[in-house]
């Protein structure tokens, strides 16, 4: 989450604060399906948001919650978790622990004040790379409608007071 | 209830070298503790009331508890559920334990795994979630989420990080526990702001279908969180969604680390 410009311009009084806002998205993809669908959005020359942050690995099954809680922690404003559709997993079950896990997690997430539209869960193919695309374009306006999320929300990382 | 059995009972089991320990209540100043006896003449000492609520199934990973097994229990239905579990995990041998059965204001006698598992069925088959818990979180789920957030947040900022819930509950038998790992760190220890969110989060997420609701963790929480939101919230969405009756089959599966090809995917796009 660094930033280009971080430090206060003297001259034009501009800093990064001073910048509108846009949704921070950190997408947790699965190797075998979503990023190769995103790798062929980018390979089509889809044009989609540049506001999702992709983070690779090997199966939606690897995604533990602490990643979507981390992702919170440091700054994201929602957080998508993609793989593989059902009976596609090239680990034969991974996508389907990772959806029963979900199902449950996201429940907590809503109980404990991080809202159900700031997560976000699909299931995109490689041959998706269109999918993927309008994917991120509909979360990301979906988000800038949700606004930033909540600094003082208890899952964010706050400086020490 | 007829506690001059019970204390017989485990009298017996001790005598006889059906039990290398008996672990009950004792009371001490007014209230109830637990007591580890291991010699016959020692059974007196034993009481148990509806104040008996700390889950003895929790010293049963402790490698001293361990050694002398097998080890008789006194247990209320709950924790009868707690060992089922347990063995459902394959954290118990059936002969590991024996149950000194207690329930709703009647003493069954002296059980073994499988016969709990048997009385549970018959007689304990519908243990609702208590009806002020359920009440609370419908509260809750009426509010915004930031008005949800802001309560765990006074909620979550009480936390000490002292870790009883987890000392006092059964299925926290972990060797190395998540929040002590720290390469790399993915819960802060500090007592305070997000690292206590993640910790309660995910604490209450590790015991996913596998709660079995019986209250010790938020009764052990000097600071009086209240806990039992968060596991009784998991264990009806367990529930509903997967049909998830944690305790009642020692063969059963996990519910969250097994999968249905049915499972609800109306949130996933």
């Amino acid at each position: 989450m660094t930033q280009t410009s971080t430090k206060p311009d003297a001259a034009t009084g501009a800093d990064a604060a001073a910048q509108p806002w846009s949704p921070r998205i950190v997408a947790f993809v699965c190797n075998w399906c979503t990023y190769a669908g995103a790798d062929l959005a980018g390979t089509s020359r889809l044009q989609y948001a540049p506001n999702v942050r992709i983070i690779k690995l090997p199966c939606t099954g690897r995604i533990d919650p602490l990643f979507i809680l981390k992702a919170f922690e440091q700054g994201a404003d929602a957080v998508l978790v993609s793989g593989c559709h059902p009976g596609d997993c090239h680990y034969t079950a991974g996508n389907y622990h990772a959806r029963r896990r979900w199902g449950l997690f996201r429940r907590l997430m809503e109980f404990t004040g991080i809202d159900a539209k700031r997560l976000f869960f699909s299931w995109v193919s490689a041959a998706e790379g269109q999918k993927f695309a309008d994917l991120i374009n509909a979360v990301t306006d979906e988000v800038r409608q949700a606004g930033p999320f909540d600094p003082t929300n208890p899952a964010r990382k706050r400086p020490w007071t | 209830m007829d506690l001059a059995k019970l204390r017989q009972d485990a009298a017996a089991l001790l005598a006889d070298g059906r039990a290398g320990l008996v672990i009950g209540f004792r009371e001490r100043a007014g209230a109830c503790v637990p007591a580890f006896v291991t010699d016959a003449d020692q059974a007196d000492a034993l009481v148990y009331d509806d104040t008996c609520i700390a889950n003895l199934a929790a010293y049963l990973r402790k490698p001293e508890i361990r050694q002398r097994r097998p080890v008789a229990l006194v247990a209320r239905p709950h924790v009868m559920r707690s060992l089922i579990l347990l063995k459902a995990e394959h954290q118990l041998q059936g002969d590991d334990v024996l149950v000194l059965a207690v329930g709703d204001d009647t003493y069954h006698g002296v059980l073994t795994l499988a016969e709990a598992e048997r009385l549970l069925n018959e007689t304990y088959a519908d243990l609702a979630t208590d009806a002020q818990v359920l009440a609370e979180i419908e509260r809750l789920e009426q509010m915004s989420p930031e008005e949800r957030a802001r309560f765990w947040s006074e909620q979550f900022a009480k936390c000490t990080r002292c870790y009883a819930c987890r000392a006092a509950c059964p299925m926290c038998y972990c060797e190395r526990c998540i929040v002590e790992k720290n390469v790399p760190q993915w819960i802060s220890t500090a007592a305070a702001g997000h690292g206590n969110y993640a910790w309660n989060v995910i604490r209450a997420f590790h015991l996913a279908g596998r709660c079995i609701e019986c209250g010790a963790c938020e009764a052990a929480c000097p600071q009086g969180i209240p806990l039992m939101l968060l596991n009784a919230l998991l264990a009806r969405e367990a529930r509903d969604q997967f049909d998830a009756r944690p305790g009642y089959d020692a063969e059963a599966e996990p519910v969250v680390g097994s999968w249905n090809k049915d499972d609800d995917e109306g949130f996933i796009r």
